[in-house]
Protein backbone atom coordinates (compact mmCIF):
# COMPACT_ATOMS: atom_id res chain seq x y z
CA UNK A 1 0.00 0.00 0.00
CA UNK A 2 2.75 2.09 0.88
CA UNK A 3 4.74 1.45 -2.27
CA UNK A 4 1.38 2.36 -4.31
CA UNK A 5 1.20 5.60 -2.87
CA UNK A 6 5.01 6.36 -3.86
CA UNK A 7 3.92 5.36 -6.79
CA UNK A 8 1.23 7.48 -7.39
CA UNK A 9 3.17 10.39 -6.39
CA UNK A 10 6.03 9.63 -8.59
CA UNK A 11 3.10 9.37 -11.64
CA UNK A 12 3.89 12.87 -13.24
CA UNK A 13 7.55 12.61 -13.39
CA UNK A 14 6.95 8.76 -14.81
CA UNK A 15 4.58 10.57 -17.36
CA UNK A 16 7.38 12.26 -18.73
CA UNK A 17 9.65 9.00 -19.05
CA UNK A 18 6.59 6.60 -19.90
CA UNK A 19 8.06 3.03 -21.02
CA UNK A 20 5.21 0.93 -21.46
CA UNK A 21 5.82 -1.25 -24.78
CA UNK A 22 8.51 -3.83 -23.02
CA UNK A 23 8.35 -3.63 -19.12
CA UNK A 24 11.07 -5.41 -17.64
CA UNK A 25 9.79 -7.51 -14.12
CA UNK A 26 11.48 -4.98 -12.11
CA UNK A 27 9.79 -2.13 -12.93
CA UNK A 28 6.19 -3.44 -14.05
CA UNK A 29 5.81 -2.22 -10.36
CA UNK A 30 6.36 1.15 -11.56
CA UNK A 31 4.93 1.52 -14.81
CA UNK A 32 1.74 -0.29 -14.65
CA UNK A 33 0.05 2.86 -12.48
CA UNK A 34 1.88 5.10 -14.38
CA UNK A 35 -0.63 3.42 -17.65
CA UNK A 36 -3.46 3.59 -15.36
CA UNK A 37 -3.54 7.08 -14.31
CA UNK A 38 -2.01 8.02 -17.72
CA UNK A 39 -5.20 5.99 -19.27
CA UNK A 40 -7.21 8.11 -16.76
CA UNK A 41 -5.89 11.53 -17.74
CA UNK A 42 -5.81 11.12 -21.83
CA UNK A 43 -9.03 8.57 -22.52
CA UNK A 44 -11.99 9.51 -22.21
CA UNK A 45 -13.04 5.32 -21.39
CA UNK A 46 -10.39 3.94 -19.20
CA UNK A 47 -12.23 1.30 -17.59
CA UNK A 48 -11.37 -1.40 -19.66
CA UNK A 49 -7.50 -0.77 -19.80
CA UNK A 50 -7.68 -0.20 -16.30
CA UNK A 51 -9.35 -3.18 -15.46
CA UNK A 52 -6.28 -5.03 -17.65
CA UNK A 53 -3.63 -2.92 -16.08
CA UNK A 54 -4.98 -3.42 -12.36
CA UNK A 55 -5.35 -7.17 -13.56
CA UNK A 56 -1.97 -6.78 -14.43
CA UNK A 57 -0.37 -5.22 -11.34
CA UNK A 58 -2.10 -7.37 -8.60
CA UNK A 59 -0.85 -10.52 -10.73
CA UNK A 60 2.68 -8.83 -10.49
CA UNK A 61 2.33 -8.03 -7.11
CA UNK A 62 1.39 -11.59 -6.30
CA UNK A 63 4.63 -13.07 -8.02
CA UNK A 64 6.63 -10.66 -6.00
CA UNK A 65 5.03 -11.49 -2.78
CA UNK A 66 5.82 -15.25 -3.38
CA UNK A 67 9.25 -14.81 -3.82
CA UNK A 68 11.36 -14.27 -0.57
CA UNK A 69 12.26 -11.26 1.28
CA UNK A 70 15.82 -10.66 -0.65
CA UNK A 71 14.05 -10.44 -3.86
CA UNK A 72 11.21 -7.88 -2.33
CA UNK A 73 13.46 -5.49 -1.34
CA UNK A 74 14.93 -5.74 -5.18
CA UNK A 75 11.45 -4.32 -6.51
CA UNK A 76 11.91 -0.87 -4.48
CA UNK A 77 11.56 2.38 -6.37
CA UNK A 78 13.37 5.62 -5.87
CA UNK A 79 10.81 8.51 -4.09
CA UNK A 80 11.90 10.71 -6.42
CA UNK A 81 12.83 9.40 -9.68
CA UNK A 82 11.35 6.67 -9.78
CA UNK A 83 14.26 4.37 -10.90
CA UNK A 84 13.98 0.73 -9.45
CA UNK A 85 16.90 -0.91 -7.98
CA UNK A 86 17.48 -4.26 -8.09
CA UNK A 87 19.57 -3.77 -5.29
CA UNK A 88 18.68 -6.06 -1.81
CA UNK A 89 19.94 -2.59 -0.09
CA UNK A 90 18.57 0.24 -1.81
CA UNK A 91 19.89 2.96 0.28
CA UNK A 92 20.85 5.53 -2.44
CA UNK A 93 19.88 6.32 -5.89
CA UNK A 94 22.73 6.33 -8.03
CA UNK A 95 20.29 7.85 -10.47
CA UNK A 96 19.28 10.98 -9.46
CA UNK A 97 21.72 10.46 -5.86
CA UNK A 98 18.74 11.17 -3.19
CA UNK A 99 18.94 9.00 -0.17
CA UNK A 100 16.04 6.54 0.50
CA UNK A 101 13.78 6.03 3.59
CA UNK A 102 15.36 3.41 6.04
CA UNK A 103 13.78 -0.10 4.90
CA UNK A 104 13.19 -1.83 7.82
CA UNK A 105 13.29 -5.17 5.75
CA UNK A 106 17.08 -4.80 5.29
CA UNK A 107 19.61 -5.88 7.25
CA UNK A 108 22.80 -5.69 8.18
CA UNK A 109 24.07 -8.14 5.97
CA UNK A 110 22.74 -6.68 3.19
CA UNK A 111 23.88 -3.44 3.59
CA UNK A 112 27.72 -4.45 3.25
CA UNK A 113 26.76 -6.96 0.56
CA UNK A 114 27.81 -10.24 2.54
CA UNK A 115 26.57 -13.47 2.61
CA UNK A 116 24.11 -14.20 5.98
CA UNK A 117 27.16 -16.24 7.15
CA UNK A 118 28.72 -16.38 11.10
CA UNK A 119 32.01 -16.07 9.61
CA UNK A 120 32.99 -12.84 7.57
CA UNK A 121 36.27 -12.12 5.80
CA UNK A 122 38.38 -9.72 7.89
CA UNK A 123 39.17 -5.76 6.42
CA UNK A 124 35.70 -5.62 3.82
CA UNK A 125 33.61 -4.22 6.34
CA UNK A 126 35.52 -0.80 7.01
CA UNK A 127 35.62 0.44 3.27
CA UNK A 128 32.51 -0.48 2.49
CA UNK A 129 31.40 1.68 5.30
CA UNK A 130 33.28 4.96 4.27
CA UNK A 131 32.16 4.12 0.59
CA UNK A 132 28.50 4.27 2.65
CA UNK A 133 28.74 7.59 4.52
CA UNK A 134 30.01 9.33 1.47
CA UNK A 135 27.31 8.82 0.12
CA UNK A 136 24.73 8.81 3.13
CA UNK A 137 26.50 11.31 5.57
CA UNK A 138 24.10 14.22 7.02
CA UNK A 139 26.72 16.20 7.06
CA UNK A 140 26.98 16.25 3.46
CA UNK A 141 23.33 16.81 2.17
CA UNK A 142 23.03 20.55 3.23
CA UNK A 143 21.61 21.41 0.31
CA UNK A 144 18.84 18.86 0.16
CA UNK A 145 15.15 19.07 1.60
CA UNK A 146 14.21 18.42 5.29
CA UNK A 147 13.06 15.20 4.17
CA UNK A 148 15.92 14.15 2.44
CA UNK A 149 18.32 15.00 5.45
CA UNK A 150 15.96 13.02 8.10
CA UNK A 151 16.60 10.16 5.94
CA UNK A 152 20.52 10.94 5.45
CA UNK A 153 20.26 10.84 9.49
CA UNK A 154 18.65 7.76 10.19
CA UNK A 155 20.73 5.76 6.97
CA UNK A 156 23.68 7.16 7.88
CA UNK A 157 22.97 5.70 11.93
CA UNK A 158 21.87 2.70 10.77
CA UNK A 159 25.21 2.14 8.75
CA UNK A 160 27.12 2.98 11.80
CA UNK A 161 25.21 0.53 13.80
CA UNK A 162 24.97 -2.29 11.27
CA UNK A 163 28.87 -1.89 11.17
CA UNK A 164 29.64 -1.67 14.76
CA UNK A 165 27.35 -5.16 15.14
CA UNK A 166 28.79 -6.63 12.49
CA UNK A 167 32.58 -6.32 13.74
CA UNK A 168 33.06 -7.52 17.17
CA UNK A 169 32.29 -11.45 17.19
CA UNK A 170 29.83 -11.28 19.70
CA UNK A 171 27.51 -8.63 18.53
CA UNK A 172 27.62 -10.50 15.60
CA UNK A 173 26.89 -14.05 16.97
CA UNK A 174 23.58 -12.56 18.85
CA UNK A 175 22.58 -10.72 15.71
CA UNK A 176 22.76 -13.62 13.71
CA UNK A 177 20.67 -15.23 16.14
CA UNK A 178 18.21 -12.62 16.37
CA UNK A 179 17.62 -12.66 12.58
CA UNK A 180 16.86 -16.45 12.99
CA UNK A 181 13.83 -15.10 15.86
CA UNK A 182 16.25 -17.13 18.46
CA UNK A 183 16.29 -13.84 21.10
CA UNK A 184 18.46 -14.65 23.69
CA UNK A 185 16.67 -14.12 26.88
CA UNK A 186 18.94 -11.39 28.99
CA UNK A 187 17.04 -11.53 32.12
CA UNK A 188 17.84 -15.05 33.40
CA UNK A 189 20.37 -15.37 35.83
CA UNK A 190 23.16 -17.74 35.00
CA UNK A 191 23.68 -20.63 37.61
CA UNK A 192 26.40 -23.31 35.93
CA UNK A 193 28.34 -23.24 38.13
CA UNK A 194 31.96 -24.32 35.89
CA UNK A 195 31.53 -21.65 34.05
CA UNK A 196 31.24 -19.01 37.13
CA UNK A 197 33.80 -20.62 38.79
CA UNK A 198 35.87 -20.31 35.69
CA UNK A 199 34.50 -16.69 35.25
CA UNK A 200 35.85 -15.85 39.12
CA UNK A 201 38.76 -17.27 38.91
CA UNK A 202 39.49 -15.22 35.63
CA UNK A 203 38.45 -12.21 37.40
CA UNK A 204 40.66 -12.74 40.47
CA UNK A 205 43.66 -13.26 38.41
CA UNK A 206 42.90 -9.95 36.45
CA UNK A 207 42.41 -8.11 39.76
CA UNK A 208 45.42 -9.57 41.29
CA UNK A 209 47.88 -8.90 38.30
CA UNK A 210 50.61 -6.29 39.04
CA UNK A 211 52.39 -5.84 35.72
CA UNK A 212 51.03 -5.61 32.45
CA UNK A 213 53.08 -8.85 31.26
CA UNK A 214 50.89 -10.78 33.06
CA UNK A 215 47.64 -9.03 32.28
CA UNK A 216 48.63 -9.40 28.47
CA UNK A 217 49.39 -12.96 28.80
CA UNK A 218 46.05 -13.31 30.43
CA UNK A 219 44.69 -11.21 27.35
CA UNK A 220 46.14 -13.16 24.90
CA UNK A 221 44.39 -16.27 26.71
CA UNK A 222 40.92 -15.12 26.77
CA UNK A 223 41.29 -14.21 22.97
CA UNK A 224 41.98 -17.55 22.19
CA UNK A 225 38.85 -18.45 24.71
CA UNK A 226 37.18 -16.18 22.30
CA UNK A 227 37.88 -17.26 18.94
CA UNK A 228 37.30 -21.44 20.26
CA UNK A 229 33.98 -20.22 21.45
CA UNK A 230 33.37 -18.24 18.23
CA UNK A 231 34.22 -20.99 16.67
CA UNK A 232 31.92 -23.45 18.66
CA UNK A 233 29.24 -21.04 17.88
CA UNK A 234 29.91 -20.95 14.34
CA UNK A 235 29.26 -24.91 14.45
CA UNK A 236 26.19 -24.75 16.51
CA UNK A 237 24.69 -22.51 14.87
CA UNK A 238 25.01 -23.96 11.48
CA UNK A 239 24.20 -27.23 12.91
CA UNK A 240 20.92 -25.82 14.33
CA UNK A 241 21.83 -26.70 18.13
CA UNK A 242 20.49 -22.98 19.32
CA UNK A 243 20.56 -23.63 22.95
CA UNK A 244 24.56 -25.06 22.21
CA UNK A 245 24.51 -21.57 20.32
CA UNK A 246 23.62 -19.86 23.21
CA UNK A 247 25.77 -21.20 26.00
CA UNK A 248 28.94 -20.46 23.66
CA UNK A 249 27.04 -16.67 23.18
CA UNK A 250 26.96 -16.60 27.12
CA UNK A 251 30.79 -17.46 27.25
CA UNK A 252 32.01 -15.09 24.76
CA UNK A 253 29.92 -11.99 26.42
CA UNK A 254 31.53 -13.27 29.90
CA UNK A 255 35.36 -13.16 28.31
CA UNK A 256 34.54 -9.95 26.41
CA UNK A 257 33.80 -8.68 29.70
CA UNK A 258 37.17 -9.84 31.20
CA UNK A 259 38.87 -8.14 28.03
CA UNK A 260 37.25 -5.04 28.38
CA UNK A 261 38.52 -5.05 32.52
CA UNK A 262 41.78 -6.39 31.08
CA UNK A 263 41.76 -3.33 29.27
CA UNK A 264 41.10 -0.71 31.82
CA UNK A 265 43.61 -1.93 33.85
CA UNK A 266 46.64 -1.60 31.02
CA UNK B 1 44.41 1.51 54.71
CA UNK B 2 45.52 -1.75 53.10
CA UNK B 3 42.58 -3.45 54.60
CA UNK B 4 40.70 -1.02 52.64
CA UNK B 5 43.25 -1.61 49.57
CA UNK B 6 42.85 -4.89 50.27
CA UNK B 7 38.92 -4.97 49.86
CA UNK B 8 39.06 -3.01 46.46
CA UNK B 9 41.25 -5.45 45.36
CA UNK B 10 38.63 -8.11 46.29
CA UNK B 11 35.77 -6.08 44.58
CA UNK B 12 38.03 -5.52 41.37
CA UNK B 13 38.60 -2.29 41.79
CA UNK B 14 42.20 -1.09 41.44
CA UNK B 15 42.74 2.60 41.94
CA UNK B 16 40.35 6.04 43.03
CA UNK B 17 40.10 6.53 39.20
CA UNK B 18 37.33 3.50 39.04
CA UNK B 19 34.95 5.26 40.84
CA UNK B 20 31.56 5.23 39.37
CA UNK B 21 30.54 7.62 36.66
CA UNK B 22 26.64 8.83 36.45
CA UNK B 23 24.51 6.52 35.30
CA UNK B 24 22.82 9.22 33.11
CA UNK B 25 23.50 13.44 32.65
CA UNK B 26 21.25 14.04 35.64
CA UNK B 27 21.30 10.43 37.78
CA UNK B 28 24.06 9.40 40.02
CA UNK B 29 24.44 6.61 42.21
CA UNK B 30 22.75 6.96 45.60
CA UNK B 31 24.44 7.67 48.38
CA UNK B 32 23.54 4.20 50.13
CA UNK B 33 25.34 2.76 46.44
CA UNK B 34 28.62 5.01 47.37
CA UNK B 35 28.86 4.01 50.96
CA UNK B 36 28.47 0.49 50.40
CA UNK B 37 30.99 0.84 47.83
CA UNK B 38 33.78 3.04 49.59
CA UNK B 39 33.12 1.02 53.06
CA UNK B 40 32.07 -2.04 51.81
CA UNK B 41 31.31 -4.27 54.11
CA UNK B 42 31.98 -8.32 54.86
CA UNK B 43 33.80 -8.58 51.80
CA UNK B 44 35.86 -11.41 51.89
CA UNK B 45 35.18 -15.69 51.46
CA UNK B 46 34.75 -18.30 53.80
CA UNK B 47 36.09 -22.22 52.93
CA UNK B 48 33.45 -23.51 50.46
CA UNK B 49 34.45 -27.24 52.09
CA UNK B 50 33.05 -26.17 56.09
CA UNK B 51 29.84 -27.88 55.67
CA UNK B 52 28.27 -24.76 57.94
CA UNK B 53 28.75 -22.77 54.78
CA UNK B 54 26.46 -22.22 51.64
CA UNK B 55 28.00 -20.76 48.71
CA UNK B 56 25.89 -19.11 46.11
CA UNK B 57 27.54 -18.51 42.74
CA UNK B 58 25.32 -16.59 40.36
CA UNK B 59 25.88 -14.27 36.78
CA UNK B 60 23.96 -11.89 34.78
CA UNK B 61 24.30 -12.77 31.35
CA UNK B 62 23.79 -9.59 29.72
CA UNK B 63 26.86 -7.35 31.69
CA UNK B 64 28.92 -10.44 32.34
CA UNK B 65 28.95 -9.87 35.94
CA UNK B 66 29.57 -12.75 39.03
CA UNK B 67 28.03 -12.42 42.13
CA UNK B 68 29.51 -15.19 45.18
CA UNK B 69 27.51 -14.82 48.06
CA UNK B 70 28.48 -17.33 51.34
CA UNK B 71 26.82 -17.94 54.62
CA UNK B 72 27.82 -19.25 57.66
CA UNK B 73 24.96 -21.01 59.50
CA UNK B 74 24.52 -21.97 63.11
CA UNK B 75 23.84 -25.88 63.00
CA UNK B 76 21.91 -25.58 65.86
CA UNK B 77 19.48 -23.23 65.33
CA UNK B 78 19.44 -22.64 61.49
CA UNK B 79 20.39 -19.14 61.62
CA UNK B 80 22.64 -17.32 59.57
CA UNK B 81 25.74 -16.20 62.02
CA UNK B 82 27.97 -14.90 59.08
CA UNK B 83 27.95 -13.71 55.44
CA UNK B 84 30.78 -12.89 52.84
CA UNK B 85 30.49 -11.40 49.19
CA UNK B 86 32.84 -11.11 46.46
CA UNK B 87 31.50 -9.39 42.92
CA UNK B 88 32.80 -8.45 39.81
CA UNK B 89 30.43 -5.91 38.14
CA UNK B 90 29.52 -2.41 38.72
CA UNK B 91 28.81 -0.27 41.71
CA UNK B 92 25.31 -1.39 41.79
CA UNK B 93 26.27 -5.02 41.62
CA UNK B 94 28.47 -4.67 44.29
CA UNK B 95 26.34 -2.36 46.64
CA UNK B 96 23.47 -4.89 46.16
CA UNK B 97 25.46 -7.86 47.55
CA UNK B 98 26.66 -5.93 50.18
CA UNK B 99 23.63 -5.04 51.16
CA UNK B 100 22.64 -8.94 50.83
CA UNK B 101 25.19 -10.05 53.30
CA UNK B 102 24.01 -7.28 55.66
CA UNK B 103 20.49 -8.29 55.74
CA UNK B 104 20.99 -11.83 56.14
CA UNK B 105 22.87 -12.09 58.84
CA UNK B 106 21.44 -12.92 62.56
CA UNK B 107 18.40 -14.44 60.46
CA UNK B 108 16.54 -17.71 59.93
CA UNK B 109 17.08 -19.34 56.49
CA UNK B 110 13.56 -19.27 56.05
CA UNK B 111 13.13 -15.73 56.31
CA UNK B 112 16.36 -14.79 54.09
CA UNK B 113 14.53 -16.76 51.58
CA UNK B 114 12.00 -13.74 51.40
CA UNK B 115 14.24 -11.17 50.75
CA UNK B 116 13.07 -9.73 47.98
CA UNK B 117 14.78 -7.91 44.95
CA UNK B 118 12.33 -4.54 45.09
CA UNK B 119 13.86 -4.22 48.78
CA UNK B 120 17.31 -3.98 47.42
CA UNK B 121 16.95 -1.67 44.59
CA UNK B 122 14.68 0.41 46.99
CA UNK B 123 17.35 0.51 49.69
CA UNK B 124 19.51 1.82 47.12
CA UNK B 125 17.26 3.81 44.95
CA UNK B 126 18.27 1.69 42.02
CA UNK B 127 17.45 3.29 38.14
CA UNK B 128 15.51 0.75 35.75
CA UNK B 129 18.63 -0.35 33.90
CA UNK B 130 19.86 -1.38 37.54
CA UNK B 131 17.25 -3.44 38.30
CA UNK B 132 18.76 -6.74 37.82
CA UNK B 133 21.60 -6.26 39.88
CA UNK B 134 19.62 -6.14 42.77
CA UNK B 135 17.57 -9.53 41.14
CA UNK B 136 21.18 -11.24 41.33
CA UNK B 137 21.76 -10.97 45.09
CA UNK B 138 18.70 -12.16 45.65
CA UNK B 139 19.16 -14.99 43.35
CA UNK B 140 22.84 -15.52 45.18
CA UNK B 141 20.90 -15.31 48.68
CA UNK B 142 18.90 -18.38 47.67
CA UNK B 143 21.81 -20.02 45.62
CA UNK B 144 23.32 -20.07 49.10
CA UNK B 145 21.18 -20.86 51.20
CA UNK B 146 20.08 -24.27 48.56
CA UNK B 147 23.60 -24.79 48.87
CA UNK B 148 23.91 -25.08 52.47
CA UNK B 149 21.22 -27.46 52.71
CA UNK B 150 22.08 -29.89 49.87
CA UNK B 151 25.56 -30.25 51.66
CA UNK B 152 23.42 -31.04 55.15
CA UNK B 153 21.81 -33.60 52.98
CA UNK B 154 24.62 -34.87 51.28
CA UNK B 155 26.75 -34.95 55.04
CA UNK B 156 23.58 -36.63 56.75
CA UNK B 157 23.19 -39.58 53.89
CA UNK B 158 26.36 -40.07 54.03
Amino acid sequence: MNKTKKLVASISTLLTRRRISHPSSSSLRCNPLATIASNSQTDLNPVKPLAVSIRRLQFSGRAFSSESSDKRSSSVCCWNCGFSSEKAAFLFCDSCRSIQPVDDSVDYFQIFGLEKKYELEGGSLEGKYKDWQKKLHPDLVHNKSQKERDYAADQSAKVTEACRTLTKRLSRAMYKMKLNGKNINEEETVTDPTLLMEMMELREAIAEADDSKELNQIQSQVQENLKQWSDSFADNFESQRFDEAVKCIRRMTYYEKACEEIVKKL
Amino acid sequence: MMIRQAAKKALGITSRQSTPCSVGIFRSYHENVIDHYDNPRNVGSFDKNDPTVGTGLVGAPACGDVMKLQIKVDEKTGQIIDARFKTFGCGSAIASSSVATEWVKGKAMEEVLTIKNTEIAKHLSLPPVKLHCSMLAEDAIKAAVKDYKEKRVKTNGA
